[in-house]
């Protein structure tokens, strides 16, 4: 798999791509989408809803079709042609799973956003749940749809209501739904020749664990070894400071004996 | 991608989980900022979260708003934490609620649990690969077990399932720092309930999904009443028991087998689920020669019981060898054959039968009145799988009123019930115990028991049971000729 490229300037375009590379591009980005829209859906109905999640969502779920009929078109294309040779076709095969997988992903999020949405309606102003959850989701859109930053007015409302929001949700879901059905019944990928190129266990990110595994530990020791990694931090800091102490009286020495 | 035969839209309907409904009713009555739960901010080294709710608040609230007792709040809101919709901050494995300062937080209603989807293991194995990244090796050793398993048969799609899992951790890095934490949190805990660790009870049993929902009301068409009607008519032709009768065969039922019941009366030598201890199972397989007391008890209470169990079955047939009418139960033997076994098999399995127990002079002719008779040989032309039925429940009652009776007093039951063992009950040490459940091995294969019964049906049948017709053919002069079975 290529490496992702954070801001991938894709936009969805109506001419078809080419190459195998594009198509991977494509189904790339349908990853990052469906990710980004899973991380803004988990915050529906908490403390955080609000009328700009709802924007947010639309707006991704909006670029995520827009991809999703542009990967169709051009993976439909390339597998009924029957002049693939057979390295290519394998390939197109694992990207036809990844993306009917995502789409499938993709349909799970739509419904539950949809349930959840008539649940906790935003207009009858229904008390939303406290989730613990603090900040804004805007940083998670622009990822999804590579921008550098979403810039919205802080007091625009958005254009649609509520209803209406509502029902072309289900129009969505409808089309998806459709969407999935014809690729099963256009393309014949037999699942089970289709085989993983990929590693079973992720890499390991080094960075930015250490924080994230202190929460998280933080979390579970419970309030007692809270006061713990605070004296254990205190710890730290007098250790640090007897060995910067310890560093001034050698330099003190070398200078005083030089 | 998934292959779905059905693409259900939730219509799989889990209707055990119709509660769940309720319980987000109560779960937002919760949040009130009022008459709700009061939260607290939870103080972590670098940051605080807000909206944490003390065990002890939890409880206090539920007790005062549905004015009941604190032991029922209790269970109420372990219920909550069990299914999902409050998890607890420590000991996050633990799905109880604790009546005092320990912290819980509200599960977001994207990770409520839902009567209309099932938990998908797509899913699972995204989050199994995204705790892979964050720490390798965190993976506890069932969830391990769960990831290699997902690997193997969802290898298809491992690719899509890596490259998720990356995304979704880089899409959860755009966000802040305690929002990360809380969102693993959740995360963490809403696979605790829907995968629960191995040893604990999951609150999502939900039994058998329907595909009508049950909770939907019907509508009245013709076809409704006409299924109302027949079923009144039928319940009026149903012939009726008085319900003196049926409670004193209940009661006479239960007072016979309260002492053979394992749950009811200690299993002898000790229960095998219990203290994995395999002995009572070693001492009543089919083909052990000295029963149990209890099992020789068992037999006495009907008929049924002895024919049903392989060793008294066994016990029977040497007594009824003794008597020398053994092709009853031969013959009913033959019929249970015929009737469970493969259906290729069947048409000369009945004509076996013919030709051995109910042909003219056959060889092991059994004792069945003539309209029987009738009525099975015309059945024997097209043969199925009950063609026999009337002439084994004839044989049956037959060897019941007769035999059995007969049987209970002879000098091989009572042998049989002189030498059946009394095991003493075990007891175990608690570190007995513990050793027992470390040997525990699997019992022997059931491949190799049904090759040694095979092994042991054609030793019988070689060793050929004593017909009364071939002794006196043996002793009278040869020349009898048996006229040829009708077809």
């Amino acid at each position: 798999m290529p490496l992702i490229n954070n801001k991938v300037g894709d936009d969805g375009t109506t001419s078809s791509p080419k190459t195998l590379e594009e198509g991977k591009v494509l189904i790339d980005s349908l990853i990052k989408v469906v990710a980004c829209y899973r991380h803004l859906a988990s915050c529906v109905g908490g403390c955080t809803d609000s009328l700009h999640l709802r924007d947010e969502l639309r707006l991704t779920r909006e670029k995520a079709q827009k991809l999703a009929v542009a990967s169709r078109h051009h993976l439909t294309a390339r597998l009924r042609d029957k002049t693939l040779p057979q390295e290519e076709r394998q390939e197109m095969e694992l990207l036809w799973v990844a993306f009917t997988s995502s789409l499938e992903l993709l349909h799970a999020d739509m419904c539950k956003v949809f349930n959840m949405g008539s649940n906790f309606s935003l207009i009858n102003n229904n008390t939303l749940v406290q989730t613990g959850i603090q900040g804004e989701t805007s940083e998670v859109t622009a990822r999804a749809l590579s921008l550098a930053d979403l810039t919205r007015a802080e007091d625009q409302v958005p254009a649609i209501l509520e209803d209406l929001e509502q029902s072309q949700l289900e129009e969505e879901i409808a089309h998806v739904d459709v969407m999935l059905e014809d690729m099963e019944e256009k393309v014949n990928v037999l699942r089970w020749m289709v085989e993983a190129r990929g590693p079973q266990y992720v890499e390991p990110a080094s960075t930015d664990s250490a924080s994230l595994g202190l929460l998280s530990t933080d979390e579970e020791a419970g309030p007692q070894s809270q006061q713990c990694c605070e004296r254990s931090q205190v710890f730290m800091v007098l250790v640090l400071c007897s060995v910067a102490v310890v560093m001034v009286v050698l330099s003190v020495c070398v200078v005083y004996l030089s | 991608m998934t292959i779905r035969n059905v693409r259900d839209h939730g219509q799989r309907f889990r209707p055990r989980m119709a509660c769940l409904k309720k319980v987000e009713a109560v779960m937002l009555e919760m949040q009130d900022p009022k008459t709700g739960v009061k939260s607290q901010p939870q103080k972590l080294v670098i940051t605080t979260i807000p909206h944490a709710i003390t065990g002890e608040d939890v409880v206090t609230w539920l007790a005062n708003r549905y004015t009941i007792e604190a032991e029922e709040a209790w269970a109420l809101g372990t219920m909550l934490v069990a299914f999902g919709y409050i998890y607890p901050l420590q000991d996050h494995k633990r799905l109880v609620i604790k009546p005092d300062t320990a912290l819980y937080r509200f599960q977001t209603p994207y990770f409520w649990p839902a009567q209309q989807w099932p938990v998908e293991d797509t899913d699972y194995a995204i989050y199994l690969a995204k705790r892979n990244i964050r720490k390798k090796g965190v993976l506890e050793m069932h969830e391990q077990e769960q990831y290699n398993g997902l690997h193997k048969w969802m290898n298809h799609k491992w690719d899509f399932i890596v490259m998720q899992a990356k995304e979704q951790y880089r899409a959860g890095k755009e966000r802040k720092k305690p929002d990360r934490a809380v969102f693993d949190c959740q995360e963490r805990a809403y696979w605790v309930v829907h995968r629960p660790p191995p040893g604990t009870v999951s609150a999502m049993d939900y039994g058998l999904e329907r595909m009508v929902d049950p909770n939907a009301e019907e509508k009245e068409t013709s076809d409704f009443f006409r299924r109302i009607m027949i079923f009144t008519q039928q319940s009026i032709m149903r012939p009726r028991v008085k319900s003196s009768v049926s409670i004193g065969a209940l009661v006479k039922y239960s007072i016979t087998c309260n002492k053979h019941d394992p749950f009811l009366a200690p299993c002898l030598p000790s229960n095998p689920w219990v203290t994995d201890d395999v002995t009572y199972w070693l001492l009543n397989m089919a083909n052990v020669d000295i029963p149990t007391k209890m099992r020789v008890e068992r037999w006495t209470f009907s008929f049924g019981e002895l024919l049903s169990d392989p060793r008294g079955r066994d016990d029977f047939r040497l007594f009824l060898k003794k008597e020398f009418s053994g092709e009853n139960l031969a013959f009913w033997e033959a019929c249970e054959d015929l009737k469970w076994g493969t259906a290729a098999t069947m048409n000369e399995k009945a004509q076996q039968v013919y030709k051995t127990f109910l042909a003219r002079g056959a060889p092991r002719w059994i004792n069945i009145d003539g309209k029987t008779m009738e009525v099975t040989v015309k059945g024997l032309k097209h043969p199925h799988r009950y063609v026999l039925d009337a002439a084994q429940t004839h044989i049956f009652m037959l060897m019941k009123k007769d035999s059995y009776g007969r049987y209970l007093k002879s000098p091989v039951f009572k042998d049989t019930q002189k030498r059946a063992i009394g095991p003493d009950q075990h007891r175990f040490s608690v570190s007995q115990l513990e050793a027992n459940a470390r040997k525990r091995r699997p019992s022997i294969s059931p491949i190799i028991v049904r090759q040694q019964e095979k092994e042991e049906r054609a030793r019988m049948a070689t060793s050929g049971p004593v017909d009364i017709t071939q002794v006196m053919s043996k002793l009278s002069n040869k020349g009898k000729e048996v006229p040829p079975p009708k077809k």
